[in-house]
C-alpha cells in the first residue's frame, strides 16, 4: 500500500494506451491551427488614417444615431461628449497630445474585429462570436451571462458593460451590420468629411493602406499598417504618424493573444483526452484505497463496538 | 493559551472518531450576528438585482470584476479546496492519518463553494442565461471562464455534495432505529459509487482551480509580470492546496481550542509536514518562473507591486518555516500561526492578479463600495453560520474515543428531558451497550 506513487504512474500508463492516441491526434490538429487564424472569406473592415482625421467627431454622433442610441450627455447634461467608449458609445475619437512637443494625433477607437478575437475566446457560452463569412464579431443578448470577462480579455478594451439596470447589455461596435444588410455603409464611414475612415473588404483596405505608405514614404510610423499581422491580424486597420502604442493600440506581436496565452490550456482540454486519462488513473488508485479503508473501519468497529464512520 | 502551548500528548487523545460538538447551544449571540449579516446581504442582493451592478459596487469599465468574484470566488474557494487537497493526500497518496480531517475538509469545501457559487450568480449581470449550462454543445470549451463556471457548479452539486452525505446518513441512523435498514441500504449504494465520485471530486477542482489562474492569462501584460506567467494555472492550484490544508488544519485546531478538545499531534504534524513541503515547492516554482522570465528585477523596484510581492512571499514562506519548526518542537501556537500566515499570504496571492497587480490603465481605480462589502461579508457569514450549525449537529470534528462516550452520557444523564437528541434516543444508547468498551468505565 505504501508505494503509491509508482502504482499511480503505472496505472496511468496502463490505461494510457488508447488515450495517448487520442491526445496525439488532438495535438496534431492543434498544430494545424497554429498556422495563424483563418481569414473569413468575405472579411470586411475599416481603414482609419490618423494623419487625415481632423477630429470633428461627426463619426461619433453618426455611430450613436445609426445604432439607435440616445446621445450620451452624462458629461455636462448638454453635449454629446462621452470621454471613452461606454455603454452608449461604440465609437470614440480621442486626442493623443504629448507634452514634449512631438506631433499630436487623433485616434478613432472601436472594435478591431480581430481575426482571432480574445473576447470570443473567453466568452463562456459564445455570446460573442465571429461571423464565419464577414468576420464581424457579434454579441448575442440571449447567450450573455453578464460576466464581464470580455471587458478584461479584449486587448483593446472595447466591450463595455452597462452598469445600471436589471437587464444590462454589452456594447461594442458590430460594424453596423443592420446597415450593411440594407446595402449602406457603417455610420462612421458614411459621414466622415475627410475620408479618414473608410469601409471595404479587408484585402482592398490593406492594399490601399500599403499604397499610401508607398506614395509618401516616411509619413507613417514604421511604414506599417497596424492590424495586418498584429494580434494575429485584425479587420480594422490603422495608419498613424505617432507610435501605435501611444494611441492605445499595443504592440502585441504576430501571434494572437488567445493563441499565445491559452496554448497549454487548449492542448490540455483538447477532446478531453487528458482529463479522461487522469480520471481513469484516479479511479483505479482510489478503488483500492477505499477497499482498504473500509476494511480498516470495520476492524475498528469490532474493536470499539462503535459504528464505523467512513 | 496554555491549552495550545502544552505539548505532552497522550495516546488516548488520538483522534479516532468524529464527534459532534455537544453541550453548546447552536443559537449563540455570535450566531445571531452572523444571521443578521446574512439577512442584510440577502436584502441588498434584492436591491442589486433591480438597480444593476453600478449603484451597489465600485466596479467600473476598467475593473470589470469586484471583490465578489475576486475575493469570494477566487480566494475563498481556494481556502475551500480542502476536499481536493487533503482528499488527494488521504485517498490517492494514502496518508491514512489524514482521514481524521476529511469530514472537516469536506464540510469547509462545500460551504465555501456553495457561498461562492451563489455570489457568482449574483455577480453575473444576466444570470438567467446560465441555462445554457445544460447544453454542452453551446459551451465554449476553450474558455477558462466557462471551465470555471460549469466545472465548479457540477463539482459542488454532485461529487462534493455526495461526499458530504455520510455524516447526514449517520445522523439519521442514530436518530431512529426504524430508519436504519433504509439508511444502511443507501450507504451500501453510496460505497459502491464512492471511488468514481471521489475521483471526479479530484479531477474537477484540479481543473477549475487551475482555470481560475488561466482566467487572467488572456489579460496579458495588464497583469504585472511578477504575477503574469504561463505557470499561473499551476501556481493557482498549488496555492489552493497549501491554503486549504491551512484552512482545514487551522480551523480544526481553532475548534479544538474553543470547544476544549484534545489535539492529536500525530495527525496535525502530518498535515503540517505536507503543508510545509507544498509551500516550499510552490515558492521555489514561483521564484524560478520569475527568474526564467527575467523579471526578478521588477521585484526590487520601489513600488506597490514589489511591496505586495514581498508581503506575499514573506508571509507564505514564513508560515512554512513556522510549520516546519513546529513539527520538530511540537509548539502548537507556532503551528497555528504558521497556518494563518501561509493561508493569508496565499489569499493575497490569489487576490493580486485580478486586483492588486491588475493595471488596465494608469488612471484606473477600484475600491469596493459599502454595499458590495456588506454583501460579500454576508455570504461569508452564511458559510460560517452553516459551519457552526453543522459541527454541532453532525459528527464532523475529529475527537478521541472517550469523547464519544462522554457525549453519550451527557445526553443520557445531563439532559434527559430532551427525548430526541439526534444521536441518542432517550433511554437508548444507539449502539449495543454491552459491546462498547468505554475506557473510562
Ligand atoms: S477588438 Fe476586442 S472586442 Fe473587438 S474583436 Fe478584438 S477582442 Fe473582440
Ligand atoms: S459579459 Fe457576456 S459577452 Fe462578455 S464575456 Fe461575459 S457572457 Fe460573453
Ligand atoms: S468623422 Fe472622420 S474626420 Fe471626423 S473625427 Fe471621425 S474619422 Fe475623424
Amino acid at each position: 500500500m505504501a508505494i503509491t506513487r509508482r502504482e499511480l504512474i503505472t496505472t496511468i500508463a496502463m490505461t494510457g494506451g488508447t488515450a495517448a492516441v487520442a491526445v496525439t491526434v488532438g495535438t496534431g490538429t492543434l498544430h494545424a491551427e497554429t498556422e495563424g487564424p483563418r481569414i473569413p472569406s468575405a472579411a470586411v473592415g475599416l481603414l482609419y488614417d490618423a494623419t487625415v482625421c481632423i477630429g470633428c467627431k461627426a463619426c461619433v454622433a453618426a455611430c450613436a444615431e445609426a445604432n439607435g442610441e440616445t446621445p450620451d450627455t452624462r458629461g455636462d447634461s448638454l453635449h454629446q461628449a462621452p470621454t471613452d467608449l461606454n455603454d452608449l458609445t461604440r465609437n470614440i475619437i480621442k486626442l493623443y497630445k504629448p507634452t514634449d512637443g512631438t506631433p499630436a494625433s487623433f485616434v478613432k477607437r472601436q472594435c478591431m474585429h480581430c481575426l482571432d478575437p480574445a473576447c470570443a475566446a473567453g466568452c463562456p457560452f459564445q455570446a460573442l462570436h465571429k461571423d464565419l463569412e464577414s468576420g464581424i464579431v457579434y454579441w448575442t443578448a440571449d447567450k450573455c451571462i453578464g460576466c464581464r470577462y470580455c471587458t478584461i480579455t479584449c486587448p483593446y478594451h472595447v466591450p463595455r458593460f452597462q452598469w445600471v439596470g436589471y437587464n444590462p447589455r454589452v456594447t461594442k461596435c458590430e460594424l453596423c451590420s443592420h446597415r450593411l444588410a440594407q446595402g449602406l455603409k457603417p455610420g462612421c464611414t458614411s459621414v466622415c468629411p475627410t475620408g479618414a475612415v473608410i469601409f471595404g473588404p479587408r484585402t482592398v483596405l490593406l492594399t490601399e493602406g500599403k499604397r499610401r505608405i508607398k506614395e509618401t514614404p516616411g509619413r507613417y510610423y514604421k511604414d506599417k499598417v497596424y492590424g495586418e499581422t498584429d494580434n494575429g491580424g485584425t479587420q480594422s486597420l490603422y495608419l498613424s504618424r505617432v507610435p501605435f502604442d501611444d494611441l492605445g493600440l499595443p504592440e502585441l506581436g504576430e501571434e494572437s493573444v488567445p493563441e499565445k496565452t491559452l496554448r497549454w490550456q487548449r492542448r490540455f482540454y483538447q477532446y478531453f483526452a487528458l482529463p479522461a486519462l487522469l480520471y481513469a488513473g484516479l479511479v483505479q488508485v482510489i478503488r483500492k484505497s477505499v477497499k482498504g479503508h473500509v476494511e480498516e473501519a470495520h476492524e475498528h468497529e469490532k474493536e470499539t463496538g462503535l459504528r464505523a464512520q467512513l | 493559551m496554555s491549552a495550545i502551548t502544552t505539548s505532552q500528548f497522550k495516546t488516548e487523545d488520538r483522534w479516532e472518531r468524529a464527534v459532534p460538538v455537544f453541550g453548546f447551544p447552536v443559537v449563540t449571540r455570535f450566531f445571531l450576528v452572523l444571521m443578521a449579516l446574512t439577512l442584510v446581504a440577502l436584502v441588498l442582493t434584492g436591491y442589486r438585482e433591480l438597480a444593476g451592478l453600478g449603484p451597489v459596487s465600485g466596479m467600473n469599465d476598467a475593473f470589470g470584476w469586484g471583490i465578489w468574484k475576486t475575493f469570494n470566488v477566487m480566494v475563498l474557494t481556494a481556502l475551500g479546496s480542502g476536499a481536493f487537497a487533503v482528499g488527494i493526500a488521504a485517498w490517492v497518496f494514502r496518508r491514512k492519518k489524514l482521514h481524521a480531517l476529511m469530514r472537516m475538509a469536506l464540510l469547509t469545501s462545500f460551504l465555501a463553494y456553495a457561498s461562492g457559487l451563489l455570489l457568482l450568480g449574483i455577480d453575473a449581470g444576466r444570470p438567467w442565461n446560465f441555462y445554457w449550462i445544460v447544453f454542452p454543445w453551446k459551451w465554449n470549451m476553450h474558455s477558462p471562464l466557462a471551465e470555471v463556471a460549469i466545472c465548479m457548479s457540477i463539482y459542488a452539486m454532485i461529487p462534493l455534495a455526495v461526499e458530504n452525505l455520510p455524516p447526514v446518513l449517520e445522523r439519521l441512523w442514530y436518530f431512529d432505529s426504524r430508519l436504519r435498514p433504509g439508511v444502511e441500504k443507501m450507504e451500501k449504494h453510496l460505497h459502491s459509487v464512492f471511488p468514481y465520485v471521489i475521483a471526479l471530486a479530484y479531477l474537477l477542482p484540479g481543473m477549475h482551480q487551475s482555470s481560475l489562474g488561466a482566467l487572467m492569462l488572456l489579460a496579458g501584460e495588464r497583469v504585472h509580470p511578477l504575477w503574469q506567467s504561463p505557470f499561473l494555472p499551476l501556481l493557482y492550484v498549488w496555492a489552493a492546496c497549501f491554503m486549504s490544508f491551512g484552512c482545514v488544519a487551522g480551523c480544526t485546531m481553532l475548534c479544538c481550542l474553543v470547544w476544549k478538545r484534545a489535539m492529536d499531534m500525530d495527525v496535525l504534524d502530518e498535515a503540517a509536514r505536507i503543508t510545509c513541503g507544498l509551500i516550499y515547492g510552490w515558492a521555489a516554482l514561483r521564484l524560478l518562473d520569475i527568474a526564467f522570465r527575467e523579471q526578478l528585477g521588477t521585484a526590487f523596484h520601489f513600488d506597490r507591486f514589489a511591496g505586495v510581492f514581498w508581503l506575499e512571499m514573506l508571509m507564505i514562506v514564513g508560515g512554512g518555516y513556522l510549520l516546519q519548526r513546529s513539527v520538530r518542537t511540537h509548539e502548537r501556537d507556532k503551528m497555528f500561526m504558521g497556518y494563518v500566515l501561509s493561508s493569508v499570504g496565499g489569499m493575497i496571492y490569489r487576490f493580486s492578479p485580478t486586483t492588486l497587480a491588475f493595471r488596465p490603465n494608469p488612471q484606473a481605480l477600484y475600491f469596493p463600495a459599502t454595499i458590495e462589502v456588506l454583501v460579500s461579508l454576508g455570504f461569508i457569514a452564511m458559510g460560517v453560520a452553516g459551519f457552526l450549525f453543522a459541527v454541532k449537529k453532525f459528527a464532523i470534528l475529529p475527537g478521541p474515543l472517550y469523547l464519544w462516550h462522554d457525549m453519550a452520557s451527557y445526553f443520557r444523564f445531563r439532559r434527559p428531558y430532551i427525548r430526541w437528541t439526534g444521536y441518542f434516543k432517550y433511554g437508548f444508547f444507539g449502539e449495543d451497550e454491552e459491546l462498547t468498551n468505554n475506557p473510562h468505565e
